[in-house]
């Protein structure tokens, strides 16, 4: 092997693969949704055909809808919920390291079994939420209840992760900043909102950015905890898209459509989020 | 949890402390609490699973959901594909992601930085948004129902490359050097020199890989379309609440998908941990 040629070697099975399912599709994605297709294979041009359609369904502003609603509360209890407990689990107590194994546990678990799992503890008949409780709460019965619980069983599986980021943060401070705020006589609470915060911006941004992404992709625990009922009350846009191209009646060009629109919003606002964060900066 | 006197500080327990406490045992539970009950759910009977309220715990501890499961059901089918993709996919993942990485790391040629940025560029477009155009690919090359389908398109992870590269740019360029000056070839240098001083960075991508395909739910749901290709989650997706098969053997499945990372995250805890904390996001 010569040197000259040798990255390129390197670098070619990986890049090839980039290539052929994520940079080819990511532009063919924009062709399919200008046609339209009922199996896959026959398709007709369909121009903007898709986007009016989308623009004019019911169930596309549901999802989009429930979309932004599981989104922005994913968001904002996630990167609270994480600065919180990445705070707790940050100070010098017994078992700490015990503490921050248990909160990480759920991120290793397949969303598919969690969503599985809290599905049946959340069963109205004898579930073992209702047992505790003592109750009879239609959990997943309720259109409001039940988006309540997917954005429960979302934090409860990814708070672990994000917690963690926040918390390699937090070590990243300088303590002498904190130090220095004691001996200006700075109270706790003081020294958390101008010393640490102001500090753990670029972390937080992170894990605004991660959670956002993730907020707007969820689907695997929802599909096995709601199915994204009731009556549709938990169907996300990628649940909607999936229906559209693999369920029947089939279509393709709208679920294209879909995707083009939802890859535009996540870019969109990660784009005004760095932005955001730069006018502060 | 009786006595205060921890190394360091020595305090009696303020208000404060025990509130910390509190709530951190608290979140614990939230977190154990539904774990420990899908484990001793998943060995009761199905009219032990119905009683209203459920009995806490099963009547016995034999493992009939488990082997009956297995028995009666494909289950073995759906383990050994999830086995197979998690193996392989791993494999495929250290060999191209290191390759790609000392490409990146430790050579100047031309393209390399937009390459790196296209790299980067990747972790922006999730499955999720390019779902049907993906699909599109893998039904051109034939890669519907075959599990080479579920190996090949995730291998090629870019923060398994952007990990292994940021290791490898602090690894001195005078080891190459001298490697090349002694004869080697440059796929040997790599082979012999930098591979295995890059263990740690592939110890953490190994767990992560083998973590993320165990799981993977969305792209084989698409692929494996005849039941004889699903995997472990799909086959549980697929199954539950349909009552082909009953909610224990499902349950005794469910834990069994759990044993594996469960045993990693044990015995591997303070690398993933690791990991993470130094994925570079500082």
């Amino acid at each position: 092997m010569n040197i000259t040629l040798a990255p390129y070697l390197f670098v070619l099975p990986n890049m090839l693969i980039f290539g052929i399912f994520t940079i080819w599709p990511a532009i063919n994605n924009v062709t399919i949704s200008m046609y339209d297709s009922t199996n896959g294979r026959t398709f007709t041009y369909a121009g903007t055909g898709n986007y009016t359609e989308l623009v004019n369904s019911a169930d596309f502003w549901a999802a989009a809808r429930a979309t932004v609603i599981f989104a922005s509360c994913f968001v904002v209890l996630c990167t609270a919920a994480a600065v919180g407990l990445a705070l707790l689990l940050d100070a010098r107590l017994r078992g700490r390291g015990v503490f921050r194994a248990i909160v990480f546990l759920p991120v290793l678990l397949s969303p598919v079994v969690v969503g599985l799992i809290w599905g049946w503890i959340f069963d109205r008949r004898n579930g073992l939420a209702n047992t505790l409780l003592g109750a009879d709460i239609p959990w997943l019965v309720d259109g409001r209840l039940a988006m309540a619980v997917v954005i429960f069983v979302g934090l409860w599986t990814h708070l672990g992760f994000y917690a963690l980021i926040i918390l390699a943060g937090l070590q990243g401070i300088d303590p002498n900043h904190h130090a220095a705020a004691m001996i200006d006589g700075a109270s706790a609470w003081q020294r958390f909102r101008y010393v640490t915060l102001p500090l753990l911006r670029p972390t937080t941004l992170v894990v605004i950015i991660l959670s956002m992404i993730a907020g707007f992709q969820a689907f695997d625990f929802i599909w096995t905890l709601t199915g994204g009922g009731p009556v549709g009350a938990t169907t996300l846009m990628v649940q909607y898209i999936y229906q559209n191209a693999f369920q029947s009646p089939i279509r393709y060009g709208l679920a294209a459509a879909g995707s083009v629109i939802l890859f535009c919003t996540l870019f969109g606002l990660t784009l005004l989020n760095v932005l955001n964060d730069r006018r502060h900066a | 949890m009786t006595t205060w006197s921890s190394t360091g500080d020595r305090r009696p327990p303020s208000i404060a402390r025990i509130a910390m406490y509190t709530v951190l045992i608290a979140l614990s539970l939230i977190v154990l609490v539904p774990i420990v009950w899908a484990v001793l759910s998943s060995f009761k009977t199905q009219a032990e699973l119905a009683a209203r309220p459920p009995t806490p715990l099963p009547g016995s501890f034999a493992p009939t959901n488990y082997t009956e499961a297995l028995r009666t059901f494909d289950f073995g089918v759906y383990l050994r594909n999830s086995v197979i993709v998690t193996v392989a996919a791993t494999a495929l993942t250290l060999v191209i992601n290191t390759m790609a990485a000392y490409g990146l790391a430790k050579y100047n040629f031309r393209g390399r930085n937009l390459l790196f940025l296209v790299t980067l560029g990747t972790i922006m477009i999730p499955l999720q948004v390019i779902l049907i155009s993906v699909y599109e690919v893998a039904a051109d090359l034939g890669l519907v129902n075959s599990l080479w389908g579920l190996i090949i398109p995730p291998a090629a992870t870019p923060t398994g490359v952007f990990l292994l590269r940021q290791y490898m740019l602090g690894l001195p360029d005078e080891l190459i050097e001298a490697s090349r000056i002694d004869g080697a070839g440059e796929f040997r240098t790599f082979a012999r020199i930098i591979v295995p001083l890059c263990a740690p960075p592939l110890a953490v991508l190994a767990i992560f890989s083998v973590i993320w395909r165990w799981n993977d739910f969305l792209w084989p749901l698409i692929i494996s379309q005849d039941q004889d290709r699903y995997t472990l989650p799909v086959a549980l997706a697929q199954f539950d609440g349909q009552l082909v098969v009953p909610f224990n053997y499902i349950l005794a499945m469910s834990v069994v998908s759990m044993i594996p990372v469960i045993v990693i995250f044990l015995v591997l805890q303070r690398h993933i941990t690791r990991g993470i904390a130094g994925t570079g996001l500082r």
